[in-house]
């Protein structure tokens, strides 16, 4: 029996399924309609960007490791769904030094994207032997010069990259369904790792290595396989996100990008796959609502000059005062929305006369509550 | 706890003080070019009228003020707004005002794309100016491209850049094979000097395609490139590229560097710090007040090949340098400003010659019908492809400013 007190709001299915299901699923239809449209850019930027910061946190949240590098590995798998998916007229022209097998290849995206993938969790692979051997700062700064290398590589090897220039004319077939399909598929995999023994001895090794290891968790293996399957989805990511800029370079998968999705992921919650979500739902959003105040706006009847570079300054002290009060980032160690994406009573509780009987309750509770207070 | 609460509260007051202190110094070169007058056609309104029916056409304006390409991009904006408020002054064009909606595409690709996806989605523009490089041009113009929105760039130099982007796209600049070819024929016939050293930063586009172009066109002429080396944009320390040169630069006689406006200054002063004293030469990406303000006398008699001279005594170069003074309280920063405002010269041509029926469609056909349009940094036509021809200017830093030193036809 449930007290009356201890009903939320945020326990009823009914809500959540309303909150995170339906109303995001409206939204994304709604922007679905017009292909190219600003709304839909958005939400396909928060798409991806939601991919990544997930991603980011399988290692950054729950491993124990922090690592830097993102950009590189969405770097590998861009240029590989280039080369994958781009005619073989173009690939000629721009791209001389690609073998000729590679040329007269031409896939789809989706199957593209699993190739982009693989190579980025080959990189991770190859990188990881050394790298995870450091701990803390250390990892972070290798995985920055993981960034550096993976950019030299890119503008010097002028032939198969064609340098500094980067590659233009990729086919936009990131449609908003696709990168959403992408999203809950990859979303679900991260979810049912997490909650696997597999993910708890993840959580395990990043609360004690100690004393994970006395209980027979084999920590370099574990590290190793988790940076793998984080550079997997962030190389799908770069893959996505360079279908829906239609034009690729080293110059846009440096510091800026790895250090944006930290920054999601630090803000949603790094312990958290919900956090992430979060996370890039507040850096996509954020900005667009702050960029009126950039051209000038009037102030209680005082015009105020152009500030551009404001949103920037906002969301860096939303950031400050967010690690000096709240560590653990907006979500903390809730993972509410992936809880409520994929747990079927969400969906089963349409059908029950009870749940409508709960969510009617917790919001006579909070309308007391607000009564109250 | 609370003693924790209080440390919090400090912390927090500390870091809060530390970001208002950088962002007053950071946001002061940003507001003085902006301006004092709070720039009325400058705000973001969604348009009442959707595209130019009514008394308001909207133009839309990306630079990128804030980020790596402010310090070129933001004169332009002030160009731009300065043409706009002129015409807005007298009376707007067909009688209609003219509304600038402008966003910073902060020198980030997605920026870039999204904001100019806004200008056409939501702010219905019929035209859009701007950027002024050509990594950034590309996402932008990819955009505009599909949506049927003719985009005039204001300093991106790229020769094949409308061809890449499609034909909606125009260039206000000249191709960076006129830069470099004017660099490299005054440095051969003016100068004499006949053997170089190039100095190529390989993280862009510009750069090295500015570079390939200098080359050429020098080796023809009948010089020769004695020895080549790298960077990339933002390295802060060049001791590597300083000793190799010192320690046998093979005769070179000038030193020919292909960058950037963030690197210009820092470059030409560790070179010079350390000895070097043979004559820099550059293109237009060394055409900016960083060059002074972070050499000082170090920088004295370096060379650019850019795109106009405010020495010019041509009426149209200097009604807008007094204008462009009035407006901003300094003279114009660089040759991008020039690019800004006629840019939207251009656009406002195109505007005024589709009468009353101002559709984006039209306003692409007229921009191609353009010939002889007298502009400040040139006479420009579209009569031969999206890219115009035009002069490069000499100029040479004496006394902590650019002097003019002649044009060149290339």
């Amino acid at each position: 029996m449930r007290h009356m007190e201890k009903i939320r709001l945020r326990d009823s299915n009914i809500f959540r399924l309303i909150c995170f299901v339906l109303a995001p699923l409206i939204i994304i239809i709604m922007a679905g309609q017009k292909n190219g449209g600003y709304y839909n850019g958005i939400v396909c930027t928060f798409g991806i960007y939601a991919l990544l910061a997930a991603s980011l946190n399988l290692v950054n949240g729950f491993s124990g490791m922090f690592s830097m590098g993102h950009a590189a590995f969405m770097a590998v798998g861009a240029y590989t769904s280039a080369f994958l998916t781009l005619a073989p007229q173009q690939k000629i022209n721009m791209l001389p030094g690609l073998p000729e097998w590679l040329q007269n290849v031409q896939l789809p995206l989706l199957p593209a994207l699993l190739i982009c993938g693989l190579c980025a969790a080959l990189l991770a692979l190859i990188v990881a032997f050394p790298v995870v051997r450091f701990k803390g700062h250390y990892l972070a700064v290798a995985t920055l010069g993981l960034v550096v290398i993976v950019r030299s590589v890119l503008d010097i090897e002028g032939d198969v990259t064609n340098g500094a220039r980067g590659i233009t004319g990729l086919p936009s077939s990131a449609s908003i369904w696709l990168i959403f399909g992408v999203l809950v598929v990859s979303l679900f995999i991260m979810y049912r790792l997490l909650s696997s023994a597999y993910g708890r001895s993840l959580i395990a090794m990043r609360d004690d290595q100690v004393a994970a290891q006395t209980l027979g968790v084999n920590l370099t293996a574990k590290k190793i396989s988790i940076f793998c399957i984080s550079a997997f989805f962030a190389g799908i990511g770069g893959a996505l996100w360079g279908h829906t800029q239609t034009v690729i370079s080293g110059q846009f998968f440096y510091f800026n990008m790895s250090f944006k999705i930290v920054q999601m992921s630090i803000i949603g919650g790094m312990a958290s796959l919900s956090g992430g979500l979060l996370g890039a739902l507040f850096i996509t959003i954020v900005p667009e609502l702050l960029a009126p105040l950039e051209s000038g706006f009037v102030l209680f009847s005082y015009p105020l000059p152009d500030l551009y570079g404001l949103s920037n300054i906002i969301m860096s002290v939303f950031l400050v005062v967010l690690i000096i009060y709240r560590r653990q980032g907006l979500m903390g160690n809730s993972e509410i929305l992936l809880d409520t994406f994929f747990s079927k009573n969400t969906y089963t509780s349409v059908f029950k006369k009870d749940e409508y009987k709960h969510f009617a309750k917790a919001c006579i509770n909070l309308c007391q509550r607000k009564k109250k207070s | 706890m609370k003693r924790k609460g209080m440390y919090r509260f400090l912390a927090l007051v500390l870091a809060l003080s530390m970001i208002m202190v950088l962002a007053a110094c950071g946001s002061e070169p940003a507001s003085e070019s902006a301006g004092d007058e709070p720039s009325e056609s400058a705000t973001v309104e969604p348009s009442e009228s959707a595209e130019a029916s009514g008394d308001v056409i909207n133009v839309g304006a990306l630079f990128n003020v804030t980020g790596g390409q402010a310090s070129l991009d933001a004169p332009a904006l002030n160009g731009f707004n300065l043409y706009f408020d002129q015409v807005n002054a007298a009376g707007g064009i067909n009688g209609k005002q003219i509304n600038v909606v402008s966003y910073d595409g902060k020198t980030d690709q997605t920026t870039c794309a999204n904001n100019t996806k806004k200008m056409i989605d939501v702010d219905n523009v019929v035209a859009i100016g701007g950027l002024s490089d050509t990594n950034y041009a590309l996402a932008a113009g990819a955009v505009a491209q599909q949506a049927g929105i003719p985009i005039v760039f204001s300093g991106a130099t790229k020769p094949s850049l409308p061809d890449e982007v499609g034909d909606f796209a125009f260039m206000t600049a000249f191709g960076d094979d006129t830069c470099a070819y004017a660099a490299a024929e005054y440095v051969y016939n003016d100068l004499g000097l006949t053997k170089a050293y190039l100095l190529i930063d390989q993280s862009m586009e510009f750069t090295t395609t500015l570079a390939d172009f200098f080359q050429d066109r020098f080796e023809t002429l009948g010089g020769e490139i004695v020895l080549t080396d790298n960077y990339m944009n933002k390295d802060p320390d060049f001791s590597a590229q300083i000793d190799r040169y010192l320690a046998d630069n093979k005769g070179a006689e000038f030193l020919f560097f292909s960058g950037v406006p963030d690197d210009a200054g820092v470059l030409i002063k560790q070179f010079r710090d350390k000895g070097v004293t043979e004559p820099i030469v550059s293109g237009d990406g060394f055409d900016t007040p960083l060059l002074w303000e972070v050499a000082g006398d170090q920088s004295e008699g370096v060379i650019v090949s850019t795109h106009c001279s405010f020495e010019n005594t041509d009426a149209v170069v200097q009604d807008f340098v007094a204008a462009y003074t009035e407006t901003y309280g300094n003279a114009p920063e660089n040759a991008f400003a020039a690019l800004g405002y006629d840019c939207a010269k251009i656009i406002a041509t195109a505007i005024e010659t589709c009468g009353d029926d101002v559709t984006s469609e039209n306003i692409k056909v007229n921009l191609e019908a353009i010939e002889s349009l007298k502009c400040v940094t040139g006479t420009i036509s579209y009569t031969n492809g999206h890219v115009p021809d035009k002069t490069a200017s000499m100029l040479i830093v004496e006394n902590g400013a650019f002097s003019f030193i002649k044009e060149i036809v290339s």
